[in-house]
């Protein structure tokens, strides 16, 4: 969350103090981006070669090391994207950063969503003998896949650029309202999918020993390479619209000089 | 070691790769097109705030 951070502290106005913190936000990224990989390298050789089989699902529970990471990084890029677009709407806090952060984040949580969703798939096949079945958590799940991408396809709408940004915020919010029910969607409705492994609510692991750690560094892995990838998308969104605005000075001086001329 | 298994890693592998190469790649590509035109910095200091909402 450091490079999150660092591009999200960085100061308008000041050139100086912008290529200093730019420089800083760099290297938090390239740190968090090496931890991401050796984290995730780690993750998928403790999974494959060294964790035991399950006694019921056998070698398929080497999925749960990836496939609840997966679900809790689409849920937390959610969580960062209607924080951000909460603090764009509230008039105090109101900047175009928030903005941006909330876009670059509700993207990397559909690529997410959408492997939470495969993952699941591969996992459902062998274990219930169906690719997809319309139960309330799978369900749920492809809603908020679906929802989402209408929010990243609602911020490409032309527009007046805050228009476009308050009107994102708002279905931001509105879809995040999917994010509990998808999680308790188990215990509200009768569900072929088991209970979560990790019961966020009572803070208890349903796995022990080195599969338990195996998990939980799939989580701390996947958060970092989430970590990294927000990052990455963020200055990507903030290279665009400066070169938007750069566009749009060089034009209006054109026109202004065409005028004089 | 079941198929499944291995296609589940396979495609998460992939998936945040291409992903993470794409966004890279974009973000380069973005960079090169922006001159560095505010003095004291250069074309491939990247992450400054400007204005807008894309």
């Amino acid at each position: 969350m450091t490079a999150v951070a660092e591009a999200l502290s960085q100061p308008e106005g000041s050139i100086s103090a912008l290529s200093e913190t730019s420089g800083r936000a760099a290297l938090a990224l390239r740190v968090t981006g090496t931890l991401a990989v050796v984290g995730v390298v780690a993750t998928a050789w403790l999974g494959l070669f060294v964790t035991p089989n399950d006694v019921n699902m056998g070698d398929l529970v080497r999925l749960l090391y990836i496939h609840p990471p997966m679900a809790w990084v689409a849920f937390v890029a959610y969580g960062i994207a209607s924080l951000s677009s909460l603090l764009y709407l509230w008039p105090r806090t109101r900047h175009p950063r928030f903005d941006r952060m909330a876009g670059a984040s509700a993207e990397t949580g559909v690529v997410f969503t959408g492997l939470t969703l495969v993952t699941g798939s591969i996992w459902g096949r062998p274990t219930w003998g169906v690719w997809w079945t319309w139960d309330p958590l799978l369900t749920t799940t492809a809603l908020l896949f679906v929802l989402y991408l209408g929010y990243l396809a609602l911020r490409r709408v032309p527009g007046d650029s805050e228009a476009v940004a308050k009107r994102a915020a708002v279905a931001s919010l509105v879809a995040f309202v999917d994010v509990p029910i998808v999680y308790f969607s188990v215990s509200w409705w009768r569900s072929l999918h088991q209970a979560p492994t990790v019961d966020l609510t009572g803070r208890h692991l349903y796995v022990h020993g080195s599969m338990a750690w195996t998990l939980l560094l799939g989580f701390v892995s996947f958060t970092l390479v989430y970590a990294w990838l927000v990052g990455h998308r963020y200055r990507l969104s903030t290279l665009r619209q400066r070169e938007a605005d750069e566009c749009l000075t060089a034009a209006v001086a054109e026109r202004q000089q065409e005028g004089q001329s | 070691m079941s198929g499944y298994v291995e296609a589940g890693y396979s495609v998460v592998l992939v998936a945040l790769g291409g992903y993470s190469i794409s966004v890279v790649v974009r973000e380069r590509a973005a960079r090169r097109r922006l001159p560095a035109k505010l003095p004291g910095r250069s074309a491939d200091r990247t992450g400054e705030d400007g204005g807008g909402s894309r």
